[in-house]
């Protein structure tokens, strides 16, 4: 068996584990956490074509000597084997995780949430308690009247985040807004005030009630929740809010 | 060009180390280090602990990764197929050999053949094997990104069909075309493209034609296929590589470091094209992201995120140098470069209200 031989064998097994991996990822759902479920459909085509990319490879293999493989135009090239088995490698020896505190720390809050594409007041119609937290942070940056929902109540999620910045009884409620894939995630999120935040553990998803009112970080304006209950609750299937 | 394929059959150990050496990938990698650990200083105290840090780089990475993979097949195939199915006469006949006829064309192929950044690279470079003029592949390759179809969507839903959209679009199509013509300046273009893009010579091209018969349409495509795979390879460590270091300048590099920077005229506009370079998202979708900037950020900043990120990113760049000499690279990056900062700099001084 020559090294050509070898070497696209090897290629062969890489496209196959790669398609594999997106399969996996697809099935279990954990895809969510690295992109915008709007692009789902493509990454499925993505893993089927990387696995008819390696069949067809295999097929070749079995069929041709090296005769042909000759004329391929392409080096062999080590490297690029063990470049593109690192999405693989990494998938595999660091634990899967969204994005959560630690990124937050890294990307600074967004207090003005990215405003969706005509800023529609029709989204701010909807009950107050059915509103996310971005629903939260556009109603206070985009309604013509911000004050006019002040002390309706919140029934929100997210995930708790200790900023240095808050008073002692506080705690942010953050959830990270994607367009495309986590390359773009902006935190936002809501100042909560409750007793007992401090010992709320980083990182842990929680369900927040009570009336909203105007809070303020470093001077700008960011929801504020009184809350009346905070309950620990499991991560949600789909950590981010695509907007 | 040609004997460089040598059987790989013969090919030892030594050989394949060599030629490894000599493929500049290790300084790269190398580079790459000191990169990281230039960060990681940069970084200093506010890192958090190690084991986040990885966690968040690793699901950045993948993200774009995943984000990016589906397209960068996209351009595989579309080159596997222009491969098997476009001859060097056919092309010669279709494309105008007038440097500005010939921008003019790279400028619409772009609407033929609707691949984000990542699809193009592969896709000019064969096109070059087949003959196509460099300056024309050369506004293909800045143009294609944008002036599609989804682009045109993903903008207007972002944006209105306002006057951004349509500076982002003329813009891109004025500096595809000047450095395409630019380019045609250089009449040789084995000073600008590495020997594996340049036109295949007449008996090579005869001797791979014998070696594949074209008999039946799976074989064509079965062809096409493996053409694909090859490709995949040779351009996907790019995309792994961009795709990494992306995620580590966004991993350990403080983000409102960047921010604080941008509100004059001239320094907005360097920070949102930093921003578009780093990030490197795909075109197809980076008018959400620049949403978010609207608002803080210049006018004139914001269009050059659009104009210039499509065109030139890290990880275009790592694909390009599969095209280009260091010659070629250099000018790809800094002509678009300057006159997107000229126009954008011109637009908040004159523009904006």
């Amino acid at each position: 068996m020559s090294g050509s031989r070898l070497h696209r064998s090897f290629q062969s097994l890489v496209l196959a584990l790669l398609g594999l991996f997106l399969l996996n990822k697809l099935w279990n759902g954990t895809v969510l956490w690295y992109i915008n479920a709007r692009f789902l459909p493509l990454t499925v085509i993505g893993a089927f074509g990387l696995l008819w990319l390696a069949q067809v490879r295999l097929a070749n293999l079995r069929s041709t000597g090296d005769a042909k493989q000759a004329h391929d135009e392409s080096p062999p090239s080590t490297w690029g084997l063990l470049i593109l088995s690192l999405p693989i490698l990494l998938g595999l020896l660091i634990p899967p995780a969204p994005l959560g505190a630690s990124a937050v720390a890294n990307k600074g809050f967004a207090a003005v949430a990215p405003a969706r594409a005509g800023g529609s007041p029709a989204q701010l119609e909807i009950l107050p308690t059915d509103r996310t937290v971005l629903d939260w942070v556009r109603v206070l940056n985009y309604a013509a009247d911000p004050e006019a929902y002040l002390g309706e109540p919140a029934d929100v999620i997210g995930f708790v985040y200790h900023d240095p910045r808050l008073a002692a009884g506080e705690f942010l409620l953050a959830r990270f807004t994607l367009t495309c894939c986590v390359a773009d995630a902006a935190a936002i999120g809501m100042i909560v005030r409750w007793p007992t935040a401090a010992e709320l553990p980083t990182n842990s998803w929680v369900r927040v009630q009570g009336p909203v009112q105007l809070g303020d970080l470093e001077g700008r304006r960011i929801p504020l929740v009184e809350a009346q209950s905070v309950e620990a609750v499991p991560p949600p299937d789909q950590p981010y809010i695509y907007n | 060009m040609v004997p460089r394929q040598a059987d790989p059959a013969n090919i030892t150990l030594d050989v394949m180390a060599r030629r490894v050496m000599s493929s500049g990938l290790p300084r790269f990698v190398l580079g790459l280090a000191f990169g990281l650990a230039f960060m990681l200083w940069l970084a200093g105290p506010r890192a958090a602990s190690l084991g986040d840090s990885l966690s968040a780089f690793s699901t950045v990475f993948l993200g774009i990764f995943i984000e990016a993979a589906p397209f960068l097949l996209l351009g595989t195939l579309a080159s596997g197929l222009v491969e098997v199915f476009v001859s060097p006469d056919l092309l010669r006949r279709w494309i105008p050999s007038g440097a500005l006829g010939g921008a003019l064309a790279g400028a619409a192929l772009g609407f033929l053949f609707p691949v984000c950044e990542c699809g193009t690279v592969p896709l000019a470079r064969r096109l070059f094997r087949k003959g196509l003029p460099v300056s024309v592949g050369v506004a293909f390759l800045l143009a294609a990104p944008v002036v599609n179809p989804i682009v045109l969507a993903s903008t207007a839903a972002a944006f209105g069909f306002g006057s951004l959209l349509v500076w982002r679009f003329a813009l891109t199509i004025v500096i595809a075309i000047v450095t395409g013509l630019i380019f045609s300046v250089e009449t040789r273009p084995q000073r600008l493209l590495r020997p594996s893009a340049m036109l295949i010579l007449q008996g090579g091209s005869q001797a791979l034609a014998s070696a594949w018969p074209r008999r039946t349409w799976a074989q064509d495509l079965n062809r096409a296929l493996t053409v694909a795979g090859d490709e995949f390879f040779e351009m996907g460590r790019y995309l792994v590589l961009g795709s990494g270091l992306a995620a580590a300048m966004q991993t350990f590099i403080p983000q409102s470091r960047l921010l604080e920077l941008g509100s004059g005229p001239l320094l907005s506009v360097l920070v949102m094209i930093g921003l578009a370079v780093i990030l490197s998202v795909c075109s197809t979708v980076d008018s959400f992201v620049a949403l978010a900037f609207l608002g803080t950020f210049t006018p004139g900043s914001v269009l050059a995120f659009l104009v210039y990120g499509p065109m030139v990113d890290l990880k275009s760049i790592l694909m390009f140098r599969q095209v280009f000499k260091r010659r070629g690279l250099l000018y790809l990056i800094l002509i678009p470069l300057a006159l997107t900062t000229a126009v954008a700099v011109s637009m908040n001084l004159f523009l904006a209200p």
